[in-house]
């Protein structure tokens, strides 16, 4: 999953990258509204943490410019300003939550996380796909109550695999957004990490979880064959 | 208690106490004039009552040619006094007692008020000549006639009472009519007063909007009040909107600051981290609270700074007071690759608190370095002019925008809006500026200099030189 974080508080967005880093999200920071507003609009993020007072281009009209492209991109809005006006306009304007500084640190993860599942249509940490079941919170994956031992980037996968089930998803997708601008990646990376997934997947007694379509991508079966 | 006084009632009492003064002077003047006017028609009476009883003295044909008094045809007065006396002493005729009258009554002043029996009686004395055949040669018998007559006076002082009455009941009457005139007026006339306290009574701290009422304002003597009303209001307003804004820009910026540190903290402890990693964080955690304290005193300065100064300030030198600044800077200015040249003309005495001239000094010079391009030079001219000092500080940066101009020394506001809090820094120091030059009852103003670059220019009143403070010995020892 990746997030974008547009705060122009230097050490602030640096403590909140290297947080959401540290539970396996791909973040990708803008100083400005105007960079954020950009970035925003490319449709790869899986959320957006906008703080409202901006240099060049406000929160709001972030907000408001990414609503207007028809992105849904949940937006988790920063705010130091008090009264529950702005924060009804906020929430009007599309904006998914809130959060007032100073903030907690782990209530952000947990919210970002949250929005990021609701966005994709699930409402709890734990997801269960076939015999397949993945804890969101604690990073943990069991397949047949079997706790499995995945790298960060083979649990990034799955995750996102396992929030679109059954749609195929290409190499580029999963780059997009697994991976921000900080890392040295090649489509070819993915294969490997998705190789040694499938490898580590494929315990005793089960059936291959993750399909392989030729120049499309990769899916994740749901039901087991008959 | 503060007793309260009635406008209303004082006007009335005061109009009405005058209009009773005037009437009794009124009523005294009357009653002098109406005493007056009645003496003169009651000696008028008795001249003529006194002419008919000379009348009355006629021819007694008998031999003597004598006069006796035939009183027919004679109209007294009611209770009248009189005597007609022949020059020989012989009474003609007399009615009731007739004082003794001495000599004070004459010819020259032929009246005379004397009490007979305890009423007061005026007299009048007549001399006439009575001549008994004077057709006959040798000119006739002329009888010398003096004649006494008086009637008591008391009718005149009751008519002059019966005036006087006439007079104070009509002043009574109109005294009730202006009373309830008077009261009407005032009430009706002071009615824009009580829409104006109504409408100043509906200010509350939340809701400031105040317009003096029409009625108010129509008045010449309230138009003043009204007009002062609403200007004191629109100032608090104002001044209460920037405290407002004040506070909730020094929220924000405190929050932000908190939030840094906070998410440091707790970024540190989101899992177990090797000892480097825990040294690193506390470090960075420091820097943060560093900053979060700056901001605080920062603050606090400005607060203190706004304050009306307490005692007389304390006088220093202001080229020292440049000089300590310019050292202070210098090792910014080195890392900056910018050269500082200071030009003083003369030295100046202001009356502002040394600590707070090289705060002034630093934050402008400081300021000019941020934006002052590598190789560039700031220069800091002092010049001394009738009474005033005149600090400019000129760098050869980008330059000030127009729109920022009138915004520059607001609190927490931040020019160029691409700059974030990083080189920023708080935004209260040019606030904290202007609140110093202007508690020393100067002032303080930024343009583009023509050459390019912004050009700061500080004005303060000197202070009588000569005066060495040892508080200035004080805190550079310090």
């Amino acid at each position: 999953m990746r997030v974008l974080l547009i705060e122009d508080e230097e050490r602030l967005a640096e403590n909140i990258m290297a947080a959401l880093r540290e539970t396996g999200l791909a973040v990708d920071h803008a100083p400005d509204g105007k960079t954020g507003s950009y970035l925003a609009q490319q449709d790869v993020y899986d959320a957006i943490v906008l703080d409202l007072m901006l240099p060049l281009k406000s929160g709001q009209l972030v907000l408001r410019d990414l609503r207007r492209e028809k992105l849904h991109t949940p937006v988790l809005i920063l705010t130091a300003q008090e009264g529950k006006a702005s924060i009804v306009e906020l929430l009007n304007a599309g904006a998914d939550d809130y959060l007032s500084k100073p903030f907690d640190l782990g209530e952000l993860l947990a919210r970002v996380k949250a929005l990021i599942r609701r966005a994709k249509g699930v409402s709890t940490p734990v997801l269960e796909v076939a015999d397949l079941e993945l804890n969101t919170v604690q990073q943990l994956v069991r397949r047949r109550g079997q706790t499995l031992d995945l790298s960060p980037t083979e649990y990034r996968i799955l995750e996102y695999l396992i929030h679109r089930p059954r749609a195929i998803v290409s190499k580029q997708e999963l780059l997009e957004h697994l991976y921000d601008f900080e890392w040295e990646h090649h489509s070819n990376v993915i294969e490997a990490h998705v190789s040694n997934l499938r490898r580590k997947l494929n315990i005793a007694g089960t059936e291959p979880l993750i399909e392989t379509l030729r120049h499309r991508g990769y899916r994740l079966r749901e039901e087991r064959h008959a | 208690m503060i007793r309260s006084i009635s406008l209303t009632r004082r006007l009335t009492l005061t109009v009405l106490l005058l209009e009773v003064l005037c009437a009794l002077a009124l009523i005294g003047a009357i009653t002098i004039h109406e005493r007056h006017t009645q003496l003169r028609a009651f000696d008028a009476t008795l001249q003529a009552t006194a002419y008919s009883l000379m009348g009355a003295v006629q021819d007694a044909d008998d031999e003597a040619d004598n006069v006796l008094l035939d009183m027919r045809g004679v109209q007294l007065g009611r209770d009248a006094i009189f005597r007609v006396q022949e020059g020989n002493g012989k009474v003609l005729g007399s009615k009731g007692d007739l004082p003794q009258l001495k000599g004070s009554i004459s010819d020259a002043a032929p009246f005379r008020n004397v009490d007979v029996h305890g009423r007061s009686y005026r007299f009048i004395l007549l001399h006439g000549l009575r001549i008994v055949d004077p057709g006959t040669p040798g000119g006739g018998v002329p009888h010398a006639v003096t004649i006494i007559y008086g009637t008591p006076v008391d009718h005149v002082w009751h008519e002059v009472v019966e005036a006087i009455r006439f007079f104070a009941i009509a002043t009574a009457i109109l005294l009730g009519f202006t009373a309830a005139g008077m009261v009407f007026l005032l009430r009706a006339g002071l009615a824009p007063l009580r829409e104006l306290a109504y409408e100043a009574e509906r200010i509350t701290s939340i809701s400031w909007q105040f317009e003096a009422p029409a009625s108010a304002k129509e008045l010449k003597e309230l138009w003043p009040l009204a007009q002062a009303l609403e200007a004191a209001l629109a100032r608090l307003q104002r001044s209460f909107q920037q405290q407002k804004r004040f506070t909730s820009d020094a929220a924000h910026e405190l929050k932000t600051d908190v939030a840094i540190v906070k998410s440091s903290l707790q970024l540190l402890s989101m899992r177990r981290r090797t000892a480097d990693e825990y040294t690193r964080g506390l470090d960075l955690i420091l820097d943060d609270f560093v900053r979060l304290e700056m901001t605080v005193q920062k603050m606090l300065t400005l607060a203190r700074l706004e304050q009306p100064a307490e005692s007389s300030p304390q006088v220093c030198s202001l080229r020292e007071v440049i000089e300590e600044a310019v050292h202070q800077s210098m090792p910014f200015a080195e890392i900056k690759e910018v050269s500082v040249v200071v030009q003083i003309a003369d030295d100046v005495h202001i009356p502002v608190d040394r600590r707070d001239a090289v705060l002034l000094c630093s934050n402008i010079l400081l300021n000019a370095l941020q934006h002052s391009p590598a190789g560039s030079t700031v220069r800091v001219e002092l010049a001394f002019k009738e009474g005033t000092a005149r600090l400019t500080v000129r760098d050869e940066g980008e330059g000030i925008q127009e729109e920022d101009r009138s915004h520059l020394f607001e609190p927490f506001y931040r020019g160029d809006s691409s700059r974030s809090r990083k080189s920023g820094g708080t935004g209260l120091g040019l606030s904290i500026c202007k609140a110093i030059c202007e508690r020393a009852g100067g002032s303080i103003e930024i343009a583009n200099s023509p050459a390019g670059g912004a050009l700061v220019t500080v004005t303060l009143p000197s202070a009588p030189a000569g005066v060495d403070h040892p508080v200035s010995a004080w805190i550079k020892q310090a």
